[in-house]
């Protein structure tokens, strides 16, 4: 039986959306449900609008905050799901206390493929 | 973490290895040794004892293997069966597997039953003696030797992080403040949900906590926990 999976997109760049999709139609161990806002207070809003949502993948930078402030934003809208922060760079030391902040893994753009999405679903989400 | 421990006989110096700070981290960093060398797949097997019952799904302690793989394998074989795991129990070199390549003495035929047609095994070993061995699969036909022993040394030091940061037994360490706190709410009688609401993280981290914490405190239980915390006055 495949599990139903939601998972919230919130990145301000519509073609990293696209993308996502792409990926996610090559996931076969769940039936994924992507939806994706453009900005955080789109992305509270879906969280209160009460959609399921499984697990949350952030943009990093979304126009003028990143993870550090937009992460805290859901969890203070009490969302307790797993969150994982995208980013097209992990250099910065800032992501080193991404814990502090409440999300739970990082996730380098370029290393999203299908491989590494069934093995986040994997720990995250059909395994809880 | 490291930097006590690097000296000057030390090749690698990864600041990957070094930021690393949970599964997916380590996820990532050998997911992207294994297509950089050319394989499709990794696995991180715990060895145990070579006498002990194994399902290949109870011995993966990390792996991106397609979903489904290990069950489905397990459900037809008998991983201590197979020639692989009986080769590493008898000896700790690095091997290369050819699905065409006879098998030594008796045994399954993992890569055949898998559905792969080479198998790269690097048997390491954490701090403590643990055995473990790295498996890399792929559709490669040969690696060369440089390449072998360039995977091998990456494998031995990733490992070692991943055994320090992720697998060890912590038993006796000191809690984080984060764990601390969490211990105190715990002591409360709050759920996990009610706990990652109040510290604002997932359930997902709560419960990851209190996986360390009862590592840490060497408990089975929270009922425990909490009793060994308040007689140990980690909390009051």
């Amino acid at each position: 039986m495949t599990h139903t999976v939601h998972i919230l997109l919130v990145d301000d760049d519509p073609a990293e959306n696209l993308i996502m999709r792409g990926l996610m139609r090559k996931i076969s161990s769940a039936e994924i449900h992507l939806h994706y806002c453009q900005t955080i207070d789109a992305a509270l809003d879906f969280i209160t609008s009460g959609t399921p949502v499984s697990m949350v993948l952030m943009d990093n930078r979304l126009q003028q905050c990143d993870f550090r402030e937009t992460v805290p934003a859901l969890r203070q809208q009490g969302y307790i799901g797993p969150i994982g922060v995208i980013s097209s760079s992990l250099a910065d030391p800032y992501f080193q206390k991404f814990e502090e902040y409440g999300a739970d893994f990082r996730i380098d753009k370029g290393e999203l493929d299908p491989t590494a999405i069934e093995f986040i679903l994997r720990e995250y989400v059909t395994r809880a | 973490m490291a930097t006590d421990l690097k000296n000057d006989q030390r090749y690698y110096c990864d600041s990957d290895l070094e930021k690393a700070l949970n599964r997916v981290d380590f996820f990532r960093i050998f997911h992207t040794m294994t297509l950089r060398y050319g394989f499709d797949h990794f696995g991180i097997l715990q060895l145990g004892n070579e006498g002990d019952a194994c399902t290949l799904t109870n011995r993966l302690a990390l792996h991106d293997l397609p979903s489904g793989l290990a069950d489905a394998y397990d459900k037809r074989h008998r991983f201590g069966d197979s020639a692989v795991f009986k080769s590493l129990h008898t000896s700790s070199i690095p091997s290369v597997w050819k699905a065409g390549d006879p098998l030594p003495g008796h045994g399954g035929n993992l890569l055949g039953q898998l559905g792969f047609d080479m198998l790269m095994c690097v048997p390491v070993a954490g701090i403590n003696g643990a055995r473990y061995a790295v498996l890399f699969l792929g559709d490669g036909e040969d690696m060369d030797r440089q390449a072998h022993f360039a995977l091998c040394y990456d494998a031995v030091c990733a490992f070692d992080y991943f055994y320090r940061l992720v697998l060890s037994n912590k038993a006796g360490l000191g809690l984080t403040p984060r764990e601390t706190e969490i211990l105190r709410w715990i002591s409360h009688g709050k759920t996990a949900s009610e706990i990652a609401l109040i510290v604002s993280v997932s359930e997902h981290t709560v419960n990851s906590h209190t996986a360390t914490i009862l590592k840490k405190l060497d408990v089975v239980n929270r009922t425990q926990m909490v009793a060994k915390a308040i007689r140990e006055q980690i909390i009051q």
